[in-house]
């Protein structure tokens, strides 16, 4: 079972400048179910980003409690579980290939190496880039790097897959045929997915659930469930209304 | 080939405008060259000064890299360093060889310190540039897919410093080269320094030649067969070095 609970979860930062802290995160509790496609939405600096940096051990300075498959979270091989993360920027190794990269998380991660070769080739192929497996990241355009980490992140085969803005430094075009190429994977895999997005419609889109937080400090605002049929279709008139909703009630509710 | 031609016969003729008591020519140098080599002084002394130079390279990596890494992991590294790390690249060589002499006396471990001391400052910023530009999201990337600590140091730390770990060696050789000459020129009895003091003494201009262009060559030598190959090959996947 890949499903997180997130208990009150605060978050403070601290810092010279502001010594009594700076609150992030507001008494944050949030269910997630196995297999669940999920986005947190909000505007930036809303402390969504917090969350990922909470559940994936990277930020262990928090209040609260935070269960990840039942487990509670630590960081670094601790984990107690295998997680796939793409972050807003591509973040590769520029000194490593395509494979190298990906072999860089698998070999991380434990996956025997005789696994390696069929891994990496079955998911360059999905995300179209077979034919670049041997070239070094400052050769490929913004969208294919972004590709590039999406493969690495399902490669090493995820129980859980964090997404922190994925597709927001990507022009419309290659972000929308990006959306289609996760949709697509996910209903193949089926990964619990939390998707931290300020696109309401990339929310709509996407995910099953959808959480709005509030502006600084965050606290979830409300909860809004996308009804839609999956596979999904960008010119489906309900995809349309549910997203105006969805903006209406972000723009609209914001103090 | 051309230019080569060309820089000998103007030479040749500076050598004539200026009588080869200044300027000897082509063929007086490199008789003086041959037969420095078949005696045997040329390996002789540059074997001196090879090993006072790696010897002293060797130190002043090591003492910068260790300076430069805890200046560029710690503030406060970087506070009580930053001030003397500067202090120290504008104090005058020549004060560092003066004082290593004085400590040490004009021998071999006077020479190695006094080079070290004056080529670790630089190497220490270097270092600590590197340090600093290193790159913590790339690090957080491989702490999500649970990389262990040694892996991370290994495979996403090190081959982020290590542009600048060259760039350091190559300004710190340059440094080292430099600086040994002239620390055997002021307190050797043997190596190229002295050999140059001691032709400069005899006034022997074809010796001075001689002696320069061999340590020239050997400098080009080291650049072209050892540096630039390494760097070549570490640095292959870099847009701006492919050519």
């Amino acid at each position: 079972m890949a499903d997180i609970a997130l208990r009150a979860l605060s978050k403070v930062y601290r810092s010279k400048v502001q010594p009594e802290g700076l609150l992030a995160l507001n008494r944050v509790s949030l269910a997630v179910a196995d297999h669940q496609f999920v986005c947190l939405l909000g505007p930036s600096g809303c402390g969504k980003s917090t969350v990922l940096n909470v559940l994936s051990g990277l930020d262990q300075e928090y209040d609260g409690e935070v269960r990840v498959a039942g487990a509670v979270v630590s960081h670094d091989s601790t984990h107690p579980i295998r997680l796939g993360y793409v972050f807003q920027e591509p973040r590769l190794l520029p000194w490593l290939t395509v494979r190298g990269n990906i072999e860089f998380a698998l070999e991380s991660v434990g996956i025997p190496k005789g696994q390696w070769r069929e891994r990496i080739n079955g998911w360059l192929d999905r995300v179209g880039l077979h034919d670049f497996a041997e070239v070094h990241p400052h050769e490929l355009s913004g969208g294919m790097q972004q590709r590039t980490s999406i493969a690495r992140a399902f490669a090493v085969d995820p129980e859980i897959l964090l997404m922190d803005e994925p597709f927001s430094g990507l022009d419309e075009l290659t972000a929308r045929s990006m959306r289609e190429l996760l949709l697509g994977i996910w209903l193949e895999t089926r990964k619990t997915v939390v998707f931290v997005t300020h696109n309401c419609f990339e929310a709509c889109f996407l995910a099953d659930r959808i959480i709005v937080f509030t502006p600084r400090p965050g606290s979830i605002k409300q909860e809004f469930t996308v009804e839609l049929d999956r596979p999904r279709n960008y010119e489906d008139p309900r995809l349309f209304d549910m997203s105006v909703k969805v903006t209406h009630f972000v723009t609209g509710g914001r103090e | 080939m051309v230019s080569l031609v060309v820089l000998l016969a103007v030479w040749q003729l500076a050598s004539v405008a200026f009588t080869a008591r200044y300027v000897p020519g082509p063929w007086l140098t490199f008789s003086a060259m041959w037969e420095h080599l078949s005696s045997g002084e040329i390996p002789r002394h540059f074997a001196f000064t090879m090993t006072r130079m790696l010897g002293s390279f060797a130190i002043a990596m090591a003492v910068g890299t260790v300076l430069g890494t805890l200046m560029g992991l710690y503030r406060r590294g970087e506070q009580m360093l930053d001030m003397w790390v500067m202090v120290g690249l504008t104090i005058p060589s020549l004060c560092y060889i003066i004082v290593s002499f004085m400590w040490l006396g004009l021998n071999d471990r006077g020479a190695v310190l006094a080079i070290a001391w004056t080529t670790f400052p630089s190497i220490a910023i270097n270092i600590w540039q590197g340090v600093k530009a290193i790159d913590q999201r790339l690090i957080d990337m491989a702490r999500v897919f649970r990389s262990s600590g040694m892996r991370r140091i290994v495979k996403v730390v090190i081959p982020q410093v290590l542009p600048y770990l060259m760039a350091a060696a190559r300004f710190g050789l340059g440094v080292v080269w430099k600086v040994t000459v002239f620390v055997e020129v002021l307190g050797g009895s043997d190596g190229v320094g002295y050999m140059l003091n001691y032709s400069f003494q005899m006034f022997n201009m074809a010796d001075v030649f001689a002696w320069t262009i061999f340590f020239t060559i050997i400098m080009l030598g080291i650049e072209l067969l050892i540096l630039k190959p390494i760097e070549t090959r570490l640095f292959s996947w870099r847009p701006d070095i492919r050519a």
